[in-house]
């Protein structure tokens, strides 16, 4: 009779240990195979790590397609913005704005100072609220030369794997009203050439990491206060820059129509780009011509076919700018918003 | 008497007639048990075969990746032809002049798997030639040897990096293997019949493989010589005949299948196979090669020769005195266990003198499988008789199924998986729209249903003709396509450098154009001897800005 081989010579079991044997091999290949030993750079929120993650292949799940934001840069309606306390972490604040001024912002600006980790939450709660999340990104420090120069290169990266990550459009405005003197990274302290070069070093390294769902808003003051600042040499060019931002103010004793207050600085600003236009900060200071304000601030922007829309400044600082606590300013607006040429879902756009 | 006439039950004359009336012992066999066939044996072979097959299918699918680039072509181009054939299409005789098989056979019968399977389907049918292969090959082993041998070496077979990345590829190398494997099977099985019936049935598998896969004419000399062999114990000098036979009927299958289809054929055999231009592997990565994914099959397949030349024997039982063997002396099995390992050396021969590394861990595959009935008898001897020594052939065994599972998995990520491209390149297709894709076979594959092949442009070359009337090919024309805004789309992997750095670096400063994705992936380096390391990249897909350009 055959002799069967679970006893080998002087009765040794051998299946245990070629079952050991077995087990260990496959394990070791299959570890080898799975996982991403020796010439790897793939930790948990690396490129290749998001690669896995996305592809969809693996999972069998459909794969996750970066944003394409354009439908976004030249919709047929006008953008209503508000950058308002609260926002867009709190949508009990916009739901509350919303209320009153009639219409739900389909923009929501908010700042974050250079150094803030990005506000993933928030830029999600205002993309699901349908307002595309725009954030005003404040270098105070370091300098923009240092920034140019690399100093932050990790902060940007981790900021920007951050947004790839998100995968919903996000407007930034990097070191807004640039051609003032009142920031640090403003005429005073920083000169065209740092200014242009440090832009297009944040902008390289977004592409370089793959966050390319950003509008890239370069906003300048208006140019009436500083006359004298040429805004050509502080432009980073087309190919970084996505929307131009304006920011002005409707003051009591200041320009008082859209003509006025932004239109030299639109020429001067067509002078060198046709890139579209949006009125990244507004707002009308507490008066009598309030009301009159707001309705030529909507009736500018309605005629103005290469302006976006604008950002209502719902704020009180340095001067009361809100709509919601003038009754009849508040009323204006309401109509003027009611307007369907204001106002789209950007998420349907 | 004699013993041998005793054990026949002859009548022994000095019991008287009565008392051998009265009881007669029954002789029974010299042992309790045979190795020769039975039912039985059949049945708990073929039962094992099954498990090995079974295991070699999970195997291969558990490989997951997008189509790779030749994949792509070929049933793109399978596509095209099943078009002209059936809606009357336009003709593409351009594949012929750089395809490494009949464009007209396995693309063919690919797409019509894909269009109604899928890319999974096609696949599957390699899967199935590979099954098939397996099959085969246990079966001619067993005919070779005895079961056991077949069965060990359908498992070495089963387990090869070759085989299990075969078994989910949807190229010609694994109906090309199916159709060698048929005709050695066949050279095998006519080993009893004469030249002229033996050179019809194993002529036309063999013709078909070089049809299909014309680098499996490098293993016609094998199958006419494995004929020869396996008939030899049976037929004498008379074996040799089929060593002028095959070779002739194949010639003239495939005289008439030039002269049928015609000689267009030729200049893609010259290309791809006989004349095709030397390239820049080093001797010692190919060698390494070799060593990784022929190495210890190849091994394994040598001991069995030295040991199968020392004792023909397969059974565990001494052989009965009027027993005749199979009729090979030492040189006989000597030279078919020589001619069996040595053709897993072919390939890696043939393509150490092209110098090309290009294909090879495929092509390892069509040598393996003759190897294989040797590195059966290898392991089946280390097992020893009645399993004395099994853990000897586990281990043999083991160690080829980790290399196998280690390497297929290596050489199945060495591409970038596409899946995320395709999806984000889907919805930028238009009918006048134009794509410059390095690797474009694979999203026109993916594709086909919303763009034309004129529609596509390749980073490798390009013919373009500028704003200015100027004709450019190379680097200054796709600088100047750029430039004139041709593209709607570019798909840049900045890794690869050359020309693909040099647009990348373009496009930044171009505002007409706009990066809408950057898709990270992971790709192996296929240089895995038991384990695998893996790299990163990117495919940049740029698009067209949505706003007008600057005036």
């Amino acid at each position: 009779m055959t002799r069967l081989a679970t006893v080998g010579r002087g009765g040794r079991p051998h299946w245990a240990a070629l079952l050991a044997i077995l087990m260990a091999a496959l394990v070791t290949a299959c570890s080898g195979g799975s996982s991403s030993p020796g010439g790897s750079a793939a930790g948990p929120g690396s490129a290749a790590a998001a690669a896995d993650r996305d592809s969809g292949s693996a999972s069998g799940t459909a794969p996750v397609v970066p944003y394409d934001v354009r439908p976004l840069l030249s919709p047929d309606r006008k953008y209503l913005g508000v950058a308002i306390d609260g926002a867009p972490g709190s949508s009990a604040v916009v739901d509350a704005y919303a209320g009153k001024v009639g219409k739900r912002p389909n923009l929501i600006e908010f700042y974050a100072a250079w150094g803030d980790g990005f506000d993933s939450a928030g830029a999600r709660s205002a993309w699901a609220g349908g307002a595309l999340p725009m954030m005003a990104w404040e270098p105070f420090t370091p300098s923009l030369r240092q920034i140019a120069d690399g100093a932050s290169d990790g902060y940007i990266r981790t900021f920007a794997a951050a947004v790839r990550d998100l995968n919903v459009p996000v407007a930034i405005s990097l070191g807004h009203e640039m051609n003032g003197n009142w920031y640090p990274w403003g005429t005073k302290a920083t000169d065209a050439a740092d200014f242009v070069r440090a832009w297009r070093h944040v902008h390289d390294l977004f592409l370089d990491v793959g966050a390319t769902t950003v509008i890239w808003v370069w906003s300048p003051n208006v140019v009436n206060p500083v006359p004298d600042v040429a805004l050509r040499p502080l432009y980073p060019g087309d190919a970084y820059v996505d929307w131009v931002g304006v920011t002005g103010y409707y003051t009591t004793n200041g320009q008082h129509t859209f003509a006025s207050l932004f239109g030299p600085t639109l020429r001067s600003v067509r002078a060198f780009t046709r890139r579209p236009v949006l009125i990244a900060e507004t707002g009308a200071q507490q008066g009598p011509r309030k009301p009159a304000d707001v309705a030529d601030l909507f009736a500018g922007v309605a005629a103005s076919k290469d302006v976006v829309g604008f950002v209502w400044f719902e704020y009180a600082k340095r001067a009361d700018w809100r709509v919601t606590v003038a009754p009849a300013a508040l009323a204006q607006y309401r109509k003027a918003a009611a307007d369907p040429r204001f106002g789209f879902d950007p998420r349907h756009p | 008497m004699t013993d041998s006439a005793l054990d026949r039950g002859a009548v022994d004359p000095a019991v008287d007639e009565p008392t051998q009336r009265l009881y007669r012992v029954p002789l029974g066999p010299a042992a309790g048990w045979t190795a020769e066939p039975s039912r039985r044996r059949a049945r708990v072979s073929r039962a094992i075969l099954l498990g090995l097959l079974l295991a070699q299918a999970v195997l291969s699918l558990r490989l997951r990746n997008s189509a790779f680039e030749d994949e792509a072509l070929y049933l793109y181009a399978g596509h095209l032809e099943l078009d002209h054939l059936v809606h009357g299409g336009p003709a593409h005789p351009e594949f012929l002049r750089y395809f490494s098989g009949s464009p007209y056979l396995y693309p063919v019968a690919g797409a019509a798997v894909d269009s109604v399977f899928g890319l999974a389907g096609a696949r599957a049918l390699g899967l199935a030639c590979m099954l098939g292969a397996t099959a085969l090959l246990y079966s001619l082993t067993r005919m070779l040897f005895n079961e056991r041998v077949a069965l060990c070496a359908a498992a070495a077979f089963a387990v090869a990096q070759s085989t299990l990345f075969l078994g989910n590829f949807a190229t010609y190398d694994p109906p090309a293997i199916l159709l060698l494997a048929l005709a050695g099977w066949a050279a095998v099985r006519t080993a009893r019949s004469g030249t002229l019936l033996a050179s019809l049935l194993v002529a036309p598998p063999l013709a078909t493989a070089v049809a299909v896969k014309y680098a499996s004419g490098l293993y016609l000399p094998t199958v006419a010589a494995l004929a020869v062999l396996a008939a030899y114990p049976h037929r004498g000098w008379r074996a040799v005949g089929r060593a002028v036979g095959i070779p002739a009927v194949v010639a003239g299958l495939l005289g008439v299948a030039l002269a049928g289809g015609g000689r267009a054929h030729l200049a893609g055999l010259t290309s791809t196979t006989t004349g095709r231009a030397a390239g820049s592997d080093g001797l010692l990565e190919l060698l390494l090669d070799t060593l990784r994914w022929v190495g210890p099959l190849f091994l394994l397949a040598v001991l069995g020769t030295v040991l199968y030349a020392r004792r023909e024997r397969m059974g565990e039982l001494p052989p009965a005195p009027d027993e005749a063997g199979s009729g090979r002396s030492r040189t006989g099995r000597l030279l078919l266990g020589g001619l069996l390992s040595a053709t897993a050396l072919l390939a890696p021969a043939y393509q150490i003198h092209l110098h090309t590394g290009t294909s090879l861990h495929k092509h390892v595959g069509f040598g393996l499988l003759f190897a294989a009935p040797m590195a059966g008898v290898a392991m089946s001897r280390l097992a020893g008789a009645h399993f004395r020594r099994p853990e000897l052939a586990i281990v043999g065994w083991v160690v080829l199924l980790v290399l196998g599972l280690a390497q297929s998995q290596d050489r199945y990520h060495v591409w970038p998986d596409t899946t995320r491209l395709i999806a984000t390149l889907r919805p930028q297709l238009g009918p006048d729209r134009h794509y410059l894709v390095g690797a474009n076979w694979v999203p026109q594959y993916y594709l086909r249903a919303d763009s034309r092949p004129d529609q596509w442009t390749s980073t490798y070359s390009i013919d373009y003709t500028d704003r200015r009337g100027r004709h450019l090919t190379g680097d200054p024309a796709y600088r100047a396509a750029v430039a004139d805004g041709y593209f709607d789309v570019l798909v840049l992997n900045p890794v690869a450098g050359g020309v693909n750095r040099a647009l990348a670096r373009q496009l930044r400063g171009d505002a007409r154009y706009r990066l809408l994705a950057a898709l990270s992936y992971r790709q192996s380096s296929g240089g895995a001897f038991y384990r695998v390391s893996y790299g990163t990249g990117s495919f940049q897909v740029w698009v067209r800005a949505t706003p007008a350009p600057p005036s």
